[in-house]
Formats: C-alpha cells, sequence, structure tokens
C-alpha cells in the first residue's frame, strides 16, 4: 500500500519515477485520490453537441453552424489544426477521421483564416507521412501535402514554465499559431479514463526531443501534462470527433464505438467535460479535470449545453478496468 | 536503375540539403538537428568530400561539456543522438577524447525503470506493463525509461567500437541491454516502442522497432538468425512505411540475406532522414 505520505507528495513522485511506476503509482492511487474539484474560473462557458450520424453526412455544414452557435471568428487567424493522428488500425477507429478534417479545412478557409495549416506528430509511429496515408489524410484532405508539418520534426522554440521543467520544446508552427484547434478523437484511455480534446495536444511535443513515446511527459505525470499544455496553448478551439469514437481498452486497442455526436467549443474543459458526460463518464473521475481549476469549467450547471441535449447523446462507452468506478450515475 | 547511381542521386541531395552551419534538418532548409546529421554523414562518409568535413565538424563541435551530444546544436541537454554519434566515430574510426567521453556518457546513462520508487510500483502492480526490471537499456532522454529504439542504437554503437573502449563498464552494459530487448519482444516475434503487453493485451510489433532491434541483436546467441530475417522479410513485404523499408533493408543487409535495388528519389524529396538511410541500405555502411 502506498502511504498517506507518499500521496501528499504525489507531483514530487511523479517527477521521480518512470512512466511505468507512475502508471502504477497513478493506478494504484485511483481508489483513495480525493475526488474534490477544484473551483473553476468565474463566468460560465458554452460547449455544442451536433448530431452526426455517420461520416457521409455534410460535415463542413455541420461545423459551420457548430461555429456560428460558438460565435467562432478566425478572420484574419493563422489557425492550425491539430487531428488525433496516432496509430493505424483498419479493424477499429484510432484516428481523427479524415473527412472532420476535410471538413474543418473547408470551414475555417470559409470563415476567413488568413493560414490553415494541418500538424501533428504522432507519439508511437515514426513515420508520419505514412500514418497520413493509412488513415486517408492525404487522399481525402485537399492539398494535404503542402498544407501538412510534421510536429515532431519541426523547428522548435523553449518555453518556460512548463510543469517545472527548466527548459520544454515547442514546436515554432503550434507556438506561432494564432488558434489550435484541437480536432479530437471521442476516445477511452487505459490511463487516463478519457483522451478528447485536452490530452490531444501530446501530438504537439516534439519527438525529435522527447522519442517515441514522449516519456518526458509520463514523467512529469499524464495529467499534470496535459494541464501544462493547455496553459502554453490558451488560444484554442475544440471539435471532438464523436461520430464513431473508440471505448474499451483505449486510446489504441478499443473498439468502435457509434456515437453520432461532434462536439464543440472554446473552453476545452469544459468541452472534454461534456464529452465525459456523453461517454457516461463522471468528469470528476478524471483527474486533469477535476484539477483543471481556473483553466474551465467542468461542473454541469456552469457549462451551456447548446444544439443537442446530454441526455439525447448519451451513450456510455465501455470503460477501461482501472476506470469502473468513473461511470456517471 | 543500378543501385551504385541511385545511391549517388541521393547522396547528391544529401550534399545539397545540407544547411550553412554545416548540419543538416529533417527537410532541406529546416532547423538542424543531429539526428538526420549524423544519418547524413554516415550516408557520405564514403565520399570525403567537403561536405563531409563540414558537417563532421559541425556534429563534433555541438558536444556538451558532459560528452553527450544533444538533440540539436545549442540545446544544453544530453540525448540520445549521442549513440549515432558515436557510430559515426567508428565508421570514421576516430578514437579520439571526444569519442571517448560520448562513450563514458552513454555508459553512465541507463533507464530510469532502475529507480527504486519504480520498481516498488512495477512489484506491486506487474500486469499494468509486463517487463523484467531486471534488465535497463537506454531512454530517448536521461532520467526517463529505457525504449526499444534508443537502446538498440546505443548497443549497435557500442559493439561497433567495442575494440576500442576500455571501460569495465561495457560488457555488462551491452549484455543487460540485449536482454532488455530480448525481454521486450512481442508475441509475434518482432518489436513494439518499448513494450509487449500492457494490462494483459498483447501489442503488435511495429516495423521500424522491430528493424533496430533486429540489428542491435544480430549474432546474439538468443536471435534465430534465418527466423530473424524471415520476419524482417515479412514485415517490409507487409509495410508501405519508407522509414521502416529503409530501416529493414539495413536490417536485412546485415543479417545478410537481401540486397536491394533502389527506386529512383522523387521529384521534390524533402526527407533527409530516409534518403540517407535509404543511401545507407545501398551502402550498408552502418550495419
Amino acid at each position: 500500500m502506498i502511504s498517506e505520505t507518499a500521496l501528499q507528495s504525489r507531483d514530487h513522485r511523479e517527477r521521480l519515477i518512470s512512466r511505468r511506476g507512475f502508471l502504477a503509482a497513478t493506478v494504484a492511487l485511483t481508489g483513495c485520490a480525493p475526488t474534490s474539484r477544484a473551483p473553476g474560473p468565474p463566468g460560465r462557458s458554452s460547449v455544442t453537441i451536433l448530431r452526426a450520424a455517420s461520416y457521409n453526412a455534410d460535415l463542413a455544414d455541420l461545423l459551420l453552424r457548430g461555429a456560428a452557435a460558438c460565435h467562432l471568428d478566425v478572420r484574419g487567424k493563422r489557425v492550425l489544426l491539430k487531428p488525433n493522428l496516432v496509430e493505424f488500425d483498419s479493424s477499429t477507429a484510432v484516428n481523427t477521421h479524415a473527412t472532420i478534417v476535410a471538413a474543418a479545412l473547408e470551414v475555417f478557409t470559409k470563415l476567413g483564416a488568413a493560414e490553415v495549416r494541418i500538424g501533428e506528430g504522432p507519439g508511437h509511429r515514426r513515420d508520419t507521412i505514412f500514418l497520413a496515408e493509412e488513415a486517408g489524410y492525404r487522399r481525402g484532405i485537399p492539398d494535404f501535402d503542402r498544407r501538412f508539418i510534421d510536429l515532431n520534426r519541426d523547428d522548435v522554440a523553449a518555453v518556460n514554465g512548463f510543469a517545472g521543467e527548466q527548459r520544454f520544446y515547442l514546436p515554432r508552427t503550434a507556438l506561432s499559431a494564432d488558434i489550435i484547434v484541437s480536432l479530437a478523437k471521442m476516445k477511452t484511455h487505459h490511463w487516463a479514463g478519457a483522451t478528447l480534446a485536452m490530452k490531444n495536444f501530446f501530438g504537439v511535443v516534439p519527438g525529435a526531443i522527447y522519442g517515441w513515446p514522449k516519456n518526458r511527459l509520463h514523467y512529469i505525470g499524464i495529467h499534470r501534462s496535459v494541464l501544462a499544455l493547455y496553459r502554453v496553448f490558451p488560444r484554442s478551439f475544440a471539435i471532438v470527433d464523436g461520430i464513431t469514437g473508440m471505448e474499451g481498452n483505449g486510446p489504441i486497442q478499443g473498439s468502435p464505438k457509434p456515437a453520432g455526436v461532434v462536439v464543440m467549443g472554446h473552453d476545452l474543459v469544459a468541452v472534454d467535460a461534456t464529452c465525459c458526460r456523453i461517454m457516461g463518464i463522471d468528469p470528476d473521475q478524471i483527474e486533469y479535470l477535476r484539477l483543471a481549476g481556473v483553466l474551465g469549467h467542468t461542473a454541469a450547471g456552469e457549462i451551456d449545453q447548446r444544439g443537442e441535449t446530454l441526455q439525447s447523446v448519451r451513450t456510455n462507452f465501455a470503460l477501461p478496468a482501472e476506470f469502473r468506478h468513473a461511470r456517471l450515475a | 536503375m543500378g543501385k551504385l547511381t541511385v545511391s549517388v542521386s541521393r547522396l547528391d541531395f544529401l550534399e545539397r540539403s545540407q544547411n550553412p552551419d554545416g548540419a543538416w534538418g529533417y527537410a532541406p532548409g529546416r532547423q538542424t538537428w543531429l539526428e538526420p546529421t549524423c544519418y547524413a554523414l554516415l550516408a557520405l562518409y564514403p565520399r570525403q568530400g567537403r561536405v563531409f568535413a563540414r558537417g563532421w565538424d559541425r556534429m563534433r563541435g555541438a558536444q556538451l561539456p558532459s560528452g553527450a551530444w544533444p538533440a540539436a546544436p545549442g540545446m544544453p541537454e544530453g540525448h540520445w543522438v549521442t549513440a549515432l554519434a558515436i557510430t559515426l566515430h567508428a565508421t570514421a574510426g576516430v578514437w579520439d577524447e571526444v569519442f571517448q567521453r560520448g562513450v563514458a556518457w552513454l555508459l553512465a546513462t541507463t533507464g530510469g525503470e532502475r529507480g527504486i520508487l519504480v520498481r516498488a510500483a512495477h512489484f506491486l502492480r506487474p500486469s499494468l506493463v509486463e517487463f523484467d526490471s531486471r534488465y535497463s537499456g537506454w531512454p530517448w532522454q536521461p532520467g526517463t525509461s529505457s525504449w526499444v529504439e534508443p537502446t538498440a542504437h546505443t548497443l549497435t554503437a557500442l559493439r561497433s567500437a567495442s575494440g576500442h573502449i576500455h571501460d569495465p563498464r561495457l560488457g555488462a552494459r551491452i549484455l543487460t541491454g540485449e536482454r532488455m530487448l530480448l525481454d521486450r519482444r512481442c508475441r509475434d516475434g518482432g518489436w513494439n516502442y518499448g513494450n509487449k503487453r500492457i494490462l494483459g493485451v498483447e501489442l503488435p510489433s511495429y516495423p521500424e522497432s522491430t528493424a533496430l532491434a533486429l540489428i542491435a541483436l544480430a549474432g546474439n546467441p538468443g536471435l534465430d538468425g534465418p527466423a530473424a530475417a524471415a520476419l524482417a522479410e515479412r514485415q517490409w513485404q507487409a509495410t508501405r512505411s519508407r522509414l521502416a523499408r529503409a530501416w529493414l533493408t539495413l536490417c536485412l543487409r546485415r543479417l545478410g540475406s537481401r540486397t536491394d535495388v533502389l527506386s529512383p528519389l522523387a521529384t521534390g524529396e524533402t526527407d533527409v532522414m530516409a534518403t540517407a538511410l535509404e543511401a545507407l541500405g545501398s551502402a550498408a555502411v552502418l550495419a
């Protein structure tokens, strides 16, 4: 058993032990971790839920409606679309679907963005272009090769104050964007509980420095890293592809889960909390959401739902074994 | 088109892609990194021209006081790419102080899973990520865990230079590193980026990691040579990844079972690392 003293020094320990140790310790802690939520920021957030039965729907029109509901203004801005392209397995739904990325490209161009680029730095496989090919991005997204930047190999700049690291390097393409759109996939995650708009930013971290996987983030702590990345990229917007998500042993080896929704919003914390509720997960059981504090709203009473109601689209995702306690009542 | 012509074409591309500082980016005109720089230099070594000399000086000059090389010149942190710098020194037959300090850094660097807290956590929940905690390899960065790729690169580097390393730690580090790789082997016979089983679920191997592990383990009695070659050949046939095929070609040459005729370099080529590895595959310098 892990002692109370060890619990109190969790942050320190996360920095000391390896990913494996951290994971083991994290899961061992799951049952006794505090469940109180850090106070959120003042005001309220809004999240838009749109229904889409399949990828054959008119997704550009859908996203345009969502953008209007969110009062999204990207005129004259440099936009970076950040899909979740992590690995390819034709038998399941690992990645943000190419049609969603293509639709987002069309919409942000139509909304007057000065520039729309697409960037990703997969965390497992080194050949990013191969993954993009396998996932249908090169065929399905207009002008993909010219717009795409492999964030694992991009030019980098150091930032200070990232989760206590003396220096942390991030891609210049991401740092210089006026807005980063987290085009995430709605998935369960065997270590984090869920991977949604915020954790999708792990793909921004350059593998050329941090490796495959980006193990430094595990040493810092998964949840702590999720929050630190959001602090670096507060100018962001979320579009979560839940048309077909992933349940069970996500983020790679789970099963496809048709949820038939796209979730959008400026407040990524609120978007992730809403996605959790759609998936039948209690957001207070997801550590990075519980600790998000002033970064955004997680309480249902502080989030204005637009579009579909939560109740009408809720579909319980099968949970990883380590997160069965997180089922929303 | 014959191998030599194609290889020369790739070497021409590499020479043209050199940055003004003498090193290479992952693509022409982009930020200098030492990984593509080392691969480009390994590929260009047989030419021994002015381009190589400038790159060699740039690479050597980037060494940190610790003996490590950073991911990119100017970064103060040591990095796994030190292994490639040592392989390059071994290829060039340079065994000087710069080489020795790099080797010492590699021998002193180990995966974070050797830490007592990690071992305790692993003892409590061994099924989360299954591995034998007695065997440690090399991390991407100091202070993090061992993974297949940096371990394979470091083993390849240390073995290629072993006749010129007199550090008493060498034999034990190679032995444990090889055992670590063998322990992490997936059920399908290849290697994932680092794990074989998570939460009781088998992980699939990746062709890139498999190629690198097989290169590092070539000659190890724990490896069935013909079976390893057959696995690499199957993965070569199955993958459409250019990078994976480049690594697997090197691997198959190392295992003595394949020589490839490369297709011409594509117009508008931008990938320095893949091009260098393909050129190496036709010359087999690294292996």
